[in-house]
């Protein structure tokens, strides 16, 4: 088990200042009188992917809304290091609207993103995500599966620098999860930073640089990802 | 956001057709409460169609930010960087279009059921009409999302929207009146002028408080 006295960027040096791309200082979060955060501090950098694991009710997903703007932390600050249109969330919901064609989504999102993505660059994503067959049948009619590919392919249409995903993985059949932990990959290499919460800790921390572990509303480890010792975490 | 709101609810979208088969039916059943030998009065007829069409306003915006629950959409709206504001301005547009096009259908059934004829000028009654509904667009567009994911959002919705839509629905009411009978109502200018200051109101409201009301932590 990593140590918690090991935790909060001990031993992961300075950070390169040009290539943070968030940066999380003391954050903390209170629902009512409950308190689900205690003094987090966390970095992104670009090109890497930090995996965000813990128990279940450890704050994960509270702390990535937090990361993404969607919730406000109670104390701290987030430093977010990108333009709002270069950044991106993917969660538990797939954002579709199911009686619009997977090519109207896609091309809605384009247009809330600030741009109108041309026919050719919806062709060029819904292939890339195995979807270029029913890319004109309503997302409605979509698995799970498709409706998550489908999710993901509006990810890669922003172009984004920042991504925050919240288990992308659930409900996935290992085809689907082998795409997505590929175009992760894929991701990292086009200098995106990765903040990815994940319950696969076994499959997914090979593809991470660096982890954030949450225990007991704190973090109990954040440093890289080859040094993380999860005995004990059950995930 | 108002074209895509537009397009769902052109393509099988429940709001609209609720909206209008309501409006019809409460058309219809005052129709049914006067005496055979009788018209319904201006006044009464005036208020019958803009009942009706508060009652299909609630269903419209129902409808319109039922849309974003089902699939998550709300937050991935929040996660964009599109403002707020942009959302309401898109709700209100969407709302305020299909709020018409249900009154393009009550305007010829009051005409029938109720026996009325427009014999005022037609140019107050279009003014009056897209004035009032604009009041009420922009504030079921706030209001719409106050409800949204309540257990109670109809009623709840419905509680705190006809209370305030009282001043422009009453100039709705008056204007409409005097277009019916054909006699413009003395206090015509004040009735608009309370329109259009309600319309800012609202309008500016909707503006400033809907970020707000629509960012709200789940």
């Amino acid at each position: 088990m990593a140590d918690a006295d090991t935790a909060t960027g001990a031993g992961t040096g300075p950070e390169p200042e040009g290539d943070v791309r968030l940066a999380v200082s003391g954050v903390g979060k209170f629902f009512g009188s409950r308190l689900v955060l205690r003094d987090v501090s966390v970095s992104a950098r670009a090109g890497e992917a930090l995996l965000v694991v813990g128990g279940n009710g450890a704050g994960k997903t509270t702390l990535l809304k937090i990361m993404a703007g969607l919730c406000r932390p109670s104390a701290g600050t987030v430093d977010l290091r990108v333009a709002p249109e270069a950044s991106a969330y993917l969660g538990h919901a797939t954002f579709l609207y199911p009686r619009l064609s997977a090519q109207a989504n896609l091309l809605f999102w384009g247009r809330m993103y600030g741009f109108a993505p041309s026919q050719e660059a919806i062709a060029a994503v819904l292939s890339r995500v195995g979807l270029s067959r029913v890319g004109d049948e309503p997302a409605g009619t979509f698995s799970r599966g498709m409706a998550q590919r489908l999710n993901l392919a509006r990810v890669f249409l922003i172009g984004p620098k920042l991504v925050f995903l919240d288990e992308p993985g659930t409900g996935l059949d290992p085809a689907s999860q082998d795409l997505l932990r590929r175009e992760i990959i894929a991701l990292k290499a086009s200098g995106a930073a990765v903040v990815w919460v994940s319950h696969h800790l076994n499959s997914d921390l090979p593809l991470a640089e660096r982890v954030l572990f949450l225990k007991d509303t704190r973090a109990a480890y954040f440093g890289p990802a080859e040094g993380f010792d999860a005995g004990g975490l059950t995930c | 956001m108002a074209a895509k709101d537009l397009r769902l609810a052109a393509g099988g979208g429940q709001g609209l057709v609720q909206a209008v088969l309501l409006g019809l039916l409460l058309i219809f059943l005052f129709s049914l409460s006067r005496p055979t030998t009788e018209l319904v009065s201006p006044q009464a007829a005036a208020a019958i169609f803009w009942l009706a069409s508060a009652f299909g306003l609630v269903l419209v915006f129902n409808d319109l930010f039922s849309l974003e629950e089902a699939q998550g959409c709300r937050l991935g709206l929040l996660s964009s960087p599109v403002p707020e504001h942009a959302v309401w301005l898109g709700k209100g547009l969407a709302g305020f279009a299909l709020l018409l096009l249900s009154q393009a259908v009550f305007l010829p059934a009051a005409a029938v059921f109720l026996g009325q004829d427009i014999k005022g000028d037609w140019g107050v009654l279009l003014l009056a009409l897209v004035g009032v509904d604009w009041g009420l667009a922009a504030l079921g567009a706030l209001l719409g999302a106050l409800a949204q994911g309540q257990g109670a959002r109809e009623s709840l919705f419905s509680v705190i929207l006809f209370p305030l839509l009282l001043p422009v629905l009453l100039g709705g009411i008056r204007i409409f009146a005097g277009c019916f009978s054909g006699e413009p109502a003395m206090d015509q200018a004040l009735w608009s002028g309370i329109i259009v200051a309600f319309d800012a109101v609202f309008t500016a409201a909707g503006a400033f408080l809907f970020p707000f009301l629509y960012t709200g932590e789940e």
